[in-house]
């Protein structure tokens, strides 16, 4: 008995069932409306640059006294977090009540290449906390880090513990320097020096190709063979084509934060080794003494689970909590279970730890 | 060998495969107005008839759509005619799978479609910008070409062939790290199919086996991705991977120096003077925010003014009226009088008045603006005036400072004689 018990008709018959889709997409991908993102009303509240913060306005006014300012990585878009209706993190935390918040970083372009760490973490994130600290009349705010922008929140929150009430990080990661961490590895011999100087801004195809080939046969082939099954549906195109336009509309990373990033976090792993220097300051984050929720995926291939479970053993809070999602890297914003789980799990925290 | 020797399954395969040729056909003419349909080429007319429809959708998906389904399509067809030209009319799909992928080893391996992503590694990641000598092919012997390259240059025009020869030999360096990565591709590609037939042996017992082409692709996925993450994370990877990434960027540096010179010889801005500028206005920037006081002082006068507005709400809310009518800086002003008539205020002062009872309405606004100044006290517990004294150290200096002490200390006298 072989390990392959394929009828040659079946065979056959399932060759001409791709065919016939393949056909049939022609017809499906033109009646396609253009796909749209970002469904939540919002309103600007802050702009420096090509920074923009945001209020989200949900159907009723927040319950939630202290706001929660998402931050979210530079190497993609943020509205990740409220792509559709039924995938909307910042949605779903509308709902329950949070006051959100967001930094749009927008497109770098030439004139931003010399932007530091010091001007992304001291500069834009500080002055967009104190403007949406200002705007909800408190003195600290909720500061909810995405991936890179968890790490920039870390550092935000060990330089300025006395801005943040708590911290939650998503997907972050701390370790830069597990054994699963396959783009750590990839830069680990890279002269970044000679790499930022020759490029300048890290060129965002460049970026995405980098991502595509962490898992190359999945991610450039098997994804679209699967695309075969849903071709005739014009619902699952619609969402199939925009969250493929959030993953390749991505944004060009600033040089000089890039060469720092690249340097301080993946080859140095000085967040969890100590001596990281962002402008004047050092951060430890030791330092970081508020309550802190982790979140992190299991089956993520961008941050494995092992590079952001250690942060529990190097902060300094005594209130410490972890979540693991059974998902992967996206999937923990856009997966039906995430929606059920993750703002349900970020609201209950929050509000365990609201004050009267 | 006649008709006789063909099982009928196999004529029904025939029938099928000639069925399969013609619905590319008619797809193709269906999508292509006026398409020729030649079979086998229904996948191109097909792939073609899109390009109108791409714009429609994110760009590029229609593409990676065409070219993953034609390397499935291109899998599924492998596969059924290895197994249609079985010699004893029974497939055998293990081996119609090795010739599939040529497996194990050879160049073959790397010239089936579902391998080819492997050529284009090179292209992806850090390492991969587009090459611009992407097209020619390696020299033969590149150790050779190197020592040719590194000969000393003479002459009037001697630093201008020194510069293409370091051009040159970039190229050449990076040439060799590019074989050096491919090596390492196809040691994944080799170790996917060993892993692959190992996860075929696991699906040996009945209930486990495979029965579908879709499955056994999936199957192949798994094992192809496994392997890959094996070579993509080892040491020897990360060595040929940086080295790579840096080839690329050194070859690079010298083709944007050589544009630099010609860009200069033709009175065009260049690169490097672009990134003086900009680098430049990065730090004059940083200077006029540090010269403002910098974030810390900007966050100080923010916090001062979130207080003030937190005492004023407080102060209103109050609705004490002896906060409205003698407000603070009222304090300042001060009557001017005579020196006589001040004395006869002050003995006036010091003559005991006969005690009287407060009238109702007094003690009812006293107590107001009692309340009101135990709620000021709980919004800034005494700290106001010591913040502001810190702030205006923080915006104008020790030597700016002493120039007010008077006024100061005139406000605070002032201050005094009001409470008296």
């Amino acid at each position: 008995m072989g390990p392959i018990k394929i009828e040659p008709t079946k065979a056959l018959d399932e060759a001409l069932t791709t065919q016939r889709k393949l056909a049939v997409a022609l017809d499906t991908l033109r009646k396609v409306d253009d796909v749209d993102f970002g469904v939540t009303a919002k309103e600007e509240i802050y702009r420096e640059d090509k920074l923009v913060v945001y209020r989200f306005r949900g159907d009723r006014p927040p319950t939630a006294k202290v706001p929660i300012l998402i931050v979210y990585a530079l190497v993609n878009r943020p509205y990740m977090v409220d792509l559709q209706d039924d995938k909307s993190l910042v949605k779903n935390l509308l709902a329950r009540g949070e006051d959100v918040y967001l930094i749009d970083w927008g497109y770098p372009d030439g004139a931003d290449r010399w932007l530091t760490l010091d001007d992304y973490i001291n500069g834009y994130i500080a002055r967009s906390v104190d403007a949406v600290a200002r705007r909800a009349r408190v003195k600290k705010i909720n500061l909810l880090g995405i991936c890179q922008g968890g790490a920039f929140s870390l550092c935000f929150a060990a330089m300025h513990p006395h801005k943040v009430q708590n911290l939650i990080t998503m997907v972050t990661p701390v370790d830069f320097q597990t054994p699963e961490n396959m783009l750590s590895n990839w830069v680990q011999r890279m002269d970044v020096d000679l790499f930022v100087d020759t490029l300048g801004n890290v060129p965002a195809d460049l970026m995405n190709l980098c991502y595509l080939m962490l898992k190359p046969v999945r991610l450039n082939q098997q994804k679209y063979i699967g695309l075969v099954d849903i071709l005739d549906d014009k619902v699952e195109m619609e969402n199939f084509l925009r969250m493929e336009k959030w993953i390749f509309d991505s944004p060009d990373q600033a040089g000089e934060a890039f060469r720092q990033f690249i340097k301080d976090f993946y080859q140095g792993n000085k967040l969890v080794k100590g001596g990281l220097r962002i402008g004047e300051r050092e951060v430890s984050l030791a330092n970081i003494t508020m309550p802190v929720l982790n979140v992190f995926a299991e089956q993520d291939h961008l941050v494995p689970p092992s590079a952001s479970r250690v942060l529990g053993e190097h902060v300094g809070t005594k209130d410490y909590t972890q979540i693991a999602f059974r998902g992967g890297h996206i999937g923990i914003y856009v997966s039906g279970r995430a929606q059920r789980e993750v703002p349900s799990a970020i609201h209950d925290w929050l509000a365990q730890r609201a004050g009267p | 060998m006649g008709d006789s020797s063909i099982p009928d399954w196999m004529k029904q395969w025939q029938a099928l495969s000639q069925q399969s040729l013609n619905a590319w056909s008619d797809a193709a003419r269906g999508a292509t107005p006026g398409g020729a349909g030649m079979p086998g080429a229904g996948f191109e007319q097909w792939a073609r008839a899109f390009t109108p429809a791409a714009a429609a959708g994110p760009a590029g998906t229609v593409d990676r759509l065409v070219d993953g389904a034609k390397a499935y399509v291109a899998f599924m067809q492998s596969l059924i005619a290895a197994g249609a030209n079985a010699p004893n009319g029974i497939p055998s799909w293990s081996d119609a799978l090795r010739q599939a992928f040529a497996a194990p080893g050879g160049n073959a391996l790397f010239e089936h479609p579902l391998a080819q992503m492997w050529k284009g590694a090179p292209n992806g990641g850090f390492a991969g910008m587009p090459n611009p000598f992407g097209a020619m092919p390696p020299p033969a012997d590149l150790g050779d070409m190197k020592s040719w390259l590194k000969l000393p240059a003479f002459g009037f025009l001697r630093e201008h062939q020194e510069h293409q020869q370091k051009g040159a030999v970039a190229f050449v360096e990076y040439q060799e790290q590019v074989a050096r990565y491919n090596a390492q591709m196809l040691e994944a590609a080799r170790r996917g199919f060993e892993l692959f037939e190992g996860k075929l042996a696991e699906r040996e017992q009945p209930g486990r086996q495979i029965e579908s082409l879709r499955a056994l692709y999936d199957l192949w996925v798994d094992a192809a991705e496994e392997a890959y993450a094996e070579i993509a994370l080892s040491r020897e990877f990360q060595e040929i991977y940086g080295e790579l990434t840096n080839a690329q960027m050194r070859l690079r540096a010298q083709i944007q120096q050589e544009v630099e010179r010609l860009s200069v010889d033709l009175g065009m801005p260049t690169r490097s003077e672009l990134n003086s500028i900009g680098e430049r206005l990065q730090a004059l920037r940083r200077e006029v925010r540090a010269q403002r006081g910098g974030d810390a002082l900007i966050d100080e006068i923010a916090g001062l003014r979130g207080e003030f507005e937190a005492l004023k709400a407080a102060v209103k809310s109050s609705r004490a009226p002896v906060t409205r009518e003698v407000p603070a800086r009222t304090v300042i002003v001060e009557p001017v009088v005579a020196k006589s008539e001040k004395a006869r205020h002050a003995k006036a002062r010091k003559t005991p008045a006969p005690a009287k009872a407060t009238p109702p309405v007094r003690a009812k606004r006293r107590a107001k603006a009692e309340r009101a100044e135990r709620a000021v006290a709980a919004v800034a517990p005494g700290n106001f005036a010591s913040r502001i004294a810190k702030f205006a150290d923080a915006s104008l200096g020790s030597g700016r400072r002493k120039e007010r002490p008077p006024a100061d200390k005139a406000d605070a006298g002032k201050r005094k004689k009001k409470k008296r």
